[in-house]
């Protein structure tokens, strides 16, 4: 095991500590097993047997480079020089709306894990090292985090408008760092006090998949905030913003920096300091109850009641042909419903299939009018709407449960091939067909309804690509048999699947180009979806 | 000479879970050196016992002494002297044997380097020696176990809690855990063992307690329950005492209906 740099940091501290009465020695014993397996997040099970040596590496590290390229959103808002309270309100909130989420979303294994209660509340350790030992496990991903996004505008704001902006800066980013920590423990709590575990795991993934849509729509908003610079930015402080602590934080410079004495931004400024520690004095209160609730997570308690299926049976008869493929459609469809994780990795690319087709047309008003593009044939850029198959059709292949697989080589079937026509079935019933039929409804109100038999033909080329996805991606990898540690391995070939869907949009451009070329296309799909999918 | 202080002792024992009644009222006293098979159905209260007994369910009516402490003082220096293999085989899985011993018997205020001695030798003994510096995760069921057995004994404890030890393990390495545990007994250790398969708990238990439904039904040797007007082996004891008679009944309608249609 690695003496790791941050707990040579860790070591500074140690005086506070051994104050606070913590047995220092093994708290430092805990966190440096809780590093190590940080850095294994993702087990090598199948490499193990050769390799006696580890190659650790920390998932998390890797991917914080996102976060710094996220920290540019910040720079242009500091850069303001009209007013303190309306820009720094907004860089706190966009800071603490990153530490929340990806507080949420990467250290809740850190506050939720029951493993550890079995493990080292039955060894002779007190309990007041064991929670110091989790704060600071949290803490240290914390700092790292919150380092990498503010670094550089922490840089800008100590070059461009001096020293004591950049004290007060930094200084209230620590007060955050303690504030949101804090309160998503509380929020925990209170949801623990109320629900049951299964739902504060299904509250855990909608905040994960709410971080990867919003991470890609920052991207797109870190271009843009350099265009905002020219605006007009009269505040006055409002009763209501109490409700917003991003404001509080802002208030704090106009307090200090700006000489404001309005009685709300001063009462904002006070709530900056004080809420922090009301909030961690609250937490320490109510750590007692949070452990007794934590059982629930073990525990399943609440009995589903059986909803009724919303698509009817004759539905699903008329596209499945034989007994055992819809046995299998209604075996995926429930799989992709409960699986947390094929839901966390499916539903950010799911979002953007929805929006970038608007993108591209929204990109286009720039240039073009309004009736321009309605004349135009943008509406072909629903083609990108495909851009979920290839990595939908490739986590089909992965489960949590993947080892119940065996199930589908034990059963007397002929051949696999009504599990893959159902699965696929269920997939473009479920999944793609909601999108797409939203977005046609929509394309239609903006082109109007005569590109109806193109929207036709889109479908009829997307069904044909999913079988050509699914073969080329999976083959004979029957659906949810593999564990969701290998998807690494496989993004590569899903980003070369990505290029048939231009030449897809290219052929129906050519075909739109032609007297009744689109009508004959859709013919020749039709027949060739008819050949592909009784030989899947 | 042995001495008379009981090891555990248990009085009035009770906690409730909202309405429900988990324990009710358990008097225990348990002395050195034997062996408690501690048998009763799903959900009576065996774990809850034991979570209660190694402090992780603090809130509980009625007194635990272990070692002649009040376990409710707070002190939790007790547990240096405890073993506990979970039911769950909960496990830093992302650890190899190796960090994983290493950092349990460090928890125990072991130093590192005996931990890692006694451990090297006890994985040689259990087998798993080529797999010492293997992820955990890597591990089958009867390694997994053999690794949370070595953990619950590396620092010679002198009260052991043990929850379907034997499961995953093939009949040689049970019978080594068997006589382990014999041996242990023999030298004045404490073993709590917890289990359904009724068999073994007959062989290897000084003592059975049963319980059910949170009550104590049953508490003596083997002999001393075979005594109480009740006959045949622990399995038709254990039936009787839950009142349990209706297995003939079930397994019949169980076949009636899988060979129905």
């Amino acid at each position: 095991m690695k003496n790791y740099p941050s707990l040579k940091f860790v070591d500074l501290f140690k005086r506070l500590f051994l104050f606070l009465g913590v047995d220092y020695p093994v708290m430092r014993k805990i966190l440096q097993i809780k590093l190590t397996m940080d850095r294994r997040r993702v087990p090598t099970v199948f490499n193990e047997q050769n390799k006696k040596i580890n190659n650790d590496s920390n998932q998390f590290l890797k991917s914080l480079w996102v976060y710094a390229f996220l920290g540019l959103i910040l720079v242009p808002f500091i850069l303001i020089r009209d007013s303190y309270i309306f820009p720094m309100s907004l860089v706190y909130g966009v800071l603490m709306f990153l530490l929340m989420t990806s507080m949420i979303s990467d250290f809740s294994q850190v506050l939720l894990d029951i493993r550890d209660k079995n493990i080292l509340n039955t060894k002779p350790v007190e309990k007041r090292t064991i929670n110091a030992a989790k704060i600071v496990h949290v803490g240290i991903y914390m700092f790292i985090l919150t380092a990498t996004i503010t670094m550089i505008p922490l840089t800008v704001s100590l070059l461009a408008r001096g020293v004591p902006f950049f004290l007060l800066f930094l200084s209230q980013i620590i007060l955050i760092d303690l504030l949101v920590v804090v309160v998503t423990a509380l929020l925990y709590m209170v949801i623990l006090k109320f629900f049951d575990g299964e739902k504060l795991k299904d509250i855990i993934n909608y905040v994960q998949i709410a971080l990867s849509l919003s991470i890609v729509v920052g991207y797109q908003l870190v271009i843009r905030s350099f265009e905002f610079f020219n605006l007009d930015f009269g505040f006055h402080a409002q009763w209501w913003q109490i409700f917003l602590p991003p404001v509080w934080y802002g208030a704090m410079f106009e307090v200090l920096l700006g000489q404001n004495r309005d009685v709300y931004i001063i009462v904002f400024s006070i709530l900056a300091l004080i809420v922090p520690f009301v909030s961690i004095f609250i937490y320490i209160k109510a750590i007692p109850s949070f452990e007794r609730n934590l059982e629930k997570l073990s525990s399943q308690s609440t009995v589903k009641k059986k909803r009724k299926p919303l698509l009817g049976s004759w539905f699903v008869k008329l596209i499945c042909s034989s007994k055992e493929e819809r046995t299998f459609f209604f075996f995926a469809q429930k799989m992709m419903k409960n699986e947390r994780q094929f839901k966390l990795k499916v539903y950010p690319s799911f979002g953007l299939s929805f929006i970038i087709p608007f993108i591209l047309i929204f990109n286009e008003l720039r240039t073009s009018s309004f009736t321009e593009i309605a004349d135009s044939r943008y509406y072909l850029s629903i083609y990108f709407a495909a851009m979920m198959i290839p990595t939908i059709v490739l986590m089909l292949r992965y489960s949590q449960s993947h080892k119940g697989s065996w199930i589908f080589r034990a059963l007397p079937l002929e051949n696999l091939s009504p599990l893959y026509r159902g699965t696929l079935k269920a997939f473009m019933v479920k999944l793609y067909f909601p999108v797409f039929t939203l977005l046609s409804i929509l394309f239609m109100v903006i082109f109007s309804v005569n590109i109806f038999l193109d929207l036709v033909v889109v479908w009829l080329a997307s069904s044909i690509f999913v079988v050509l996805c699914f073969k080329s991606v999976n083959g004979k990898v029957p659906p949810f048999s593999e564990s969701f540690e290998m998807t690494q391995q496989e993004t590569g070939k899903m980003f070369l699947m990505f290029l048939p869907i231009p030449l897809l949009f290219g052929i129906h451009f050519w075909m739109t180009t032609m007297e009744y070329g689109v009508i004959g296309y859709a013919v020749v799909l039709f027949v060739v979806n008819w050949i592909l999918w009784r030989k899947l | 000479m042995r001495r008379i202080e009981p090891i555990l002792e248990l009085k009035k024992l009770s906690k409730s879970f909202g309405e429900e009644n988990v324990l009710d009222e358990i008097d225990l006293t348990v002395y050195e050196g034997e062996i408690i098979g501690y048998i009763g159905p799903n959900g009576a209260g065996k774990s809850t016992t034991v979570k209660i007994l190694l402090g992780l369910i603090e809130e509980y009516e009625g007194n635990v002494r272990i070692f002649g402490e009040d376990i409710s003082k707070g002190n939790h220096t007790y547990k240096r002297r405890i073993g506990y293999v979970p039911e769950t085989a909960d496990l830093y899985e992302n650890l190899t044997a190796y960090e994983y011993l290493t950092f349990i018997g460090e928890l125990y205020g072991l130093e590192g380097e005996e931990v890692d001695r006694k451990a090297k030798e006890l994985v040689k003994l259990f087998g798993i020696e080529e797999v010492y510096h293997s992820r955990i995760s890597s591990f089958s069921k009867g390694m997994k176990q053999k690794v949370l057995i070595i953990s619950s004994m590396i620092h010679n404890p002198d009260l052991l809690f043990l929850d379907e030890p034997l499961s995953g393990l093939d009949a040689n390495s049970v019978m080594i855990v068997k006589e382990i545990l014999a041996k242990l007994a023999a030298e004045g250790k404490t073993i709590f063992y917890s289990s359904h398969i009724m068999e073994v708990v007959e062989k290897i238990s000084h003592r059975i307690v049963l319980l059910a439904n949170g009550k104590l039904l049953a508490d003596g040797s083997f002999e001393e329950l075979k005594g109480q007007n009740m006959d045949g082996t622990l399995e038709e004891i254990f039936n009787q005492l839950t009142g349990f008679d209706e297995h003939q009944n079930i397994a019949e309608k169980f076949v009636q209906i899988v060979q129905e249609g």
